[in-house]
């Protein structure tokens, strides 16, 4: 199916020995690991670090790992000061240190052959000029270059937010200034492009494509320089998984996350779910694309591959407000069906399951204009017709709220209210409710309390709420 | 104890069922594909039975905390009406499906040759779509119409053990055994299998690849004999243990073939009410 190898980076796994982290990593499923070195994960200080790294070696060989070596320990060269000295350092002999360090973390990659060894420029201090920072970086980035080149092993330099280079531009101009060297290419972590990129982030992929070498994925919110689990930002990661399919990237895409090991197994499980998902939506858009009619058969596969949770599981346990992980991913194959195969979509309501007709109910709204009003009108009422609850919620989503008729849309309102779907799944509420809703409501609230039931919060809010038409 | 009923037809039942059911440890069924004592008359008849089965169904059940999966195929007494036979035309669509752990039941009612086409038929379409297959045997010639029906099996290349054979008793299990395939029992009032009966059969042939069954339909039968013939076997002597592998392991490991099983307990139900994001303490109220 994906032809992408998805890895886990060692530095969300800091309460981790280093073997245990690559045994749960690898029971996982993850093809590979961006190994981090750091003071308790293959110290290249150490005094018997020939000795780990053969160790190393033969476990990632034992656990048939592949490995990209990274360099952005926090506290590895100074105890001090996080990050501390970098290429870009005002001391010369600061500078050094992160070249020596940088020198070692090449010949470790050689002795591993890991895939390439990751760095970044590092914060420029105050008062540089920008030419001295150029010739600074330069220099350093020669002189591990010549490491590289000596040992056969390719740097991948990552555009890090809040450093000297910090887009993928700054990395193109490094590479510029030094005569475009085979062994330089690039590092690009899909969450820094959400966070910090010009370009989006299937363009910053696609601008990056041969030279790509290392790929670091998380998510992110723009502007904002954090790394997040999948679905907690902004990023639409089946978007950024094709990006990188059809660029042809056969390296690692390693998860980072340095600041969940405080639940590394259980983010890295979570991790490795959202990407398999994400890569079958991907796949599934392409070969509806090329073929609408194979959407009869990806359709009711949804859930195996994407799972069927619910998408906000604090507020929303049964995925009846807001959906579930199905709904979203059939959304996402009907948005892959176009005008062409606007006629697929009555027959995949028609024959679905109750989780594929929520499915294409979540979807109508994104096949407005291209699905015919009609059909799409008889599909929820179809569902309005049902006792289903999560049926009946989908059908009162955007699509309801701007083409059911009133009278119709009234009567959804109401069996929500009988059959215990919260008012929060109907959209556009306040808008749409008027004066006969209303009274609806209040007739079902007397005869409820005639029989001495309990009158729902939701029927309270509506009658006493005097906002919206009237 | 935990059951998971491998045979009942749950669309004739009341709700009165499901929550007894809830409360004697069924957690998950399997809801096969069969006849419904009135003769259907149309394809339309079998499609909007079939939703039914991935639908509504599988909603009500979750409503009593039970997990609902089903098998699809036209059943070997409608193989004979011509009108129905087209219906083998849409079932490839209702193959594809979540929650559809088998292709079932198919097999003999009168061992006409109506029904031996279906029957080759829809064992070539479980080869075909990775499916696990439910055959039921025939109520009248039993012992001859196991035999063919495992001739069938044979013929069809369909691995025996991803094939079920069910409505067996005291003679018909032998044949079973020695197959290879499944062997299933369905316990019954008064007729099939009893649940004493059904413990000397495990104390003779074993519990390896044994299932038991109410299948429970809209004629005498009773949802709760699963539980019964687990209080009869540990009248018995067999352990807990064993219960355990004939009333869950073993539909699990039988059904699990499809990949379509889903056994995650519902929302609202067990031990997920009492927790919140994995602490144990409930720190936040329950929407509704």
């Amino acid at each position: 199916m994906s032809a992408l190898r998805f890895g886990y980076g060692t530095n969300g796994f800091a309460n981790h020995r280093l073997g245990d982290a690559l045994a749960v990593i690898a029971d996982l499923g993850y093809a590979g690991v961006a190994l981090t070195l750091d003071h308790d994960h293959l110290d290249p200080f150490a005094d018997d670090l020939p000795r780990r790294v053969d160790a190393v070696r033969a476990e990632l060989a034992g656990r048939d790992l592949g490995v990209v070596i990274e360099t952005g320990a926090r506290y590895l060269l100074d105890p001090r000061r996080k990050h501390h000295p970098t290429l870009v350092s005002a001391a010369e002999e600061d500078r050094a240190v992160r070249v020596d360090f940088l020198r070692r973390a090449v010949r470790i990659a050689a002795e591993l052959g890991a895939e390439c060894v990751s760095f970044w420029s590092g914060v420029l201090p105050p008062g540089t000029d920008e030419a001295t920072a150029w010739q600074r970086l330069g220099d350093g980035v020669s002189a591990v270059l010549d490491e590289a080149v000596r040992l056969g092993v390719v740097l991948g330099m990552e555009p890090e937010p809040g450093m000297f280079v910090e887009r993928l531009s700054g990395v193109e101009e490094l590479r510029a200034r030094l005569g475009d060297p085979e062994r330089l290419r690039v590092t690009l972590d899909i969450g820094h492009c959400v966070a910090n990129e010009r370009d989006p982030v299937a363009e910053c992929v696609r601008r990056a494509g041969p030279l790509l070498v290392n790929v670091q994925l998380d998510d992110m919110v723009p502007g904002v320089h954090e790394h997040l689990e999948f679905g907690d930002g902004a990023l639409d990661l089946p978007d950024a998984l094709a990006a990188l399919v059809d660029v042809g990237y056969r390296g690692l895409a390693a998860v980072e996350l340095p600041r969940h090991s405080h639940a590394a197994p259980d983010v890295a499980a979570r991790s490795i779910a959202a990407l398999r998902g994400a890569a079958w939506i991907a796949d599934a858009q392409r070969r509806i694309r090329e073929k609408p009619s194979s959407i009869r058969t990806l359709f009711p596969a949804a859930g195996r591959h994407c799972g069927r949770g619910p998408l906000h599981p604090a507020a929303d346990p049964a995925g009846v407000v807001d959906g579930t992980t199905d709904d979203a991913a059939r959304v996402r194959l009907l948005a892959a069906l176009g005008r062409d195969g606007a006629s697929e979509v009555a027959n995949l309501y028609r024959y679905g399951d109750d989780a594929e007709k929520r499915g294409v109910l979540r979807g109508l709204s994104i096949m407005d204009g291209v699905l015919p009003v009609d059909i799409g009108l008889d599909l929820v009422r179809d569902a309005l017709r049902t006792n289903d609850t999560r049926l009946v919620a989908a059908a009162l989503g955007p699509y309801a709220a701007a083409h059911l008729d009133q009278h119709g849309w009234r009567h959804g309102v109401l069996k929500c209210l009988f059959v215990g779907v919260p008012l929060a799944a109907v959209a556009r509420l306040d808008e749409r409710a008027d004066a006969e809703l209303r009274r609806m409501v209040a007739d079902f609230a007397a005869e409820r309390r005639a029989a001495g039931r309990t009158v729902p919060a939701d029927a309270e809010r509506l009658m006493t709420d005097h906002g919206g038409g009237s | 104890m935990r059951i998971f009923d491998p045979h009942i037809h749950m669309t004739s039942r009341t709700t009165d069922d499901y929550e007894r059911m809830y409360a004697a440890g069924v957690r998950a069924i399997v809801e096969p594909a069969f006849w419904l004592g009135q003769p259907r008359t149309t394809v339309g008849s079998f499609t909007d039975y079939f939703d039914g089965l991935i639908g509504w169904e599988r909603f009500r059940a979750a409503q009593f905390g039970i997990r609902h999966h089903c098998t699809m195929a036209l059943n070997p007494k409608e193989a004979n009406d011509p009108r129905c036979v087209d219906v083998l035309d849409v079932l490839p669509r209702y193959l594809a499906k979540d929650g559809v752990v088998a292709v079932g039941e198919i097999g003999y009612d009168s061992m006409t040759p109506a029904e031996d086409k279906a029957f080759e038929a829809q064992l070539a379409m479980a080869v075909e779509h990775d499916l696990p297959a439910l055959v039921h045997t025939p109520h009248r010639d039993k012992v001859t119409g196991t035999r063919r029906s495992l001739d069938a099996v044979a013929s069809s290349g369909i691995d025996p053990g991803r094939v079920i054979i069910d409505h067996l008793n005291e003679v018909t299990v032998d044949a079973v055994l020695e197959s290879g395939c499944w062997m299933a029992f369905s316990i019954y009032p008064d007729t099939k299998m009893d649940p004493d009966r059904m413990v000397a059969i495990l104390r003779r042939c074993g519990l390896e690849r044994m299932l038991v069954n109410s299948a429970a339909d809209w004629g005498r039968s009773d949802p709760l004999l699963t539980l019964r013939t687990g209080e009869a076997m540990l009248a018995a002597g067999f352990t807990e243990d064993d219960v355990d592998t004939v009333l869950w392991r073993n539909p699990v490991a039988f059904y699990g073939q499809s990949g379509r099983l889903v056994l995650d307990e519902l929302p609202g139900f067990g031990h997920a009410a009492e927790t919140f994001e994995g602490n144990s303490v409930l720190r936040g109220a329950r929407a509704q």
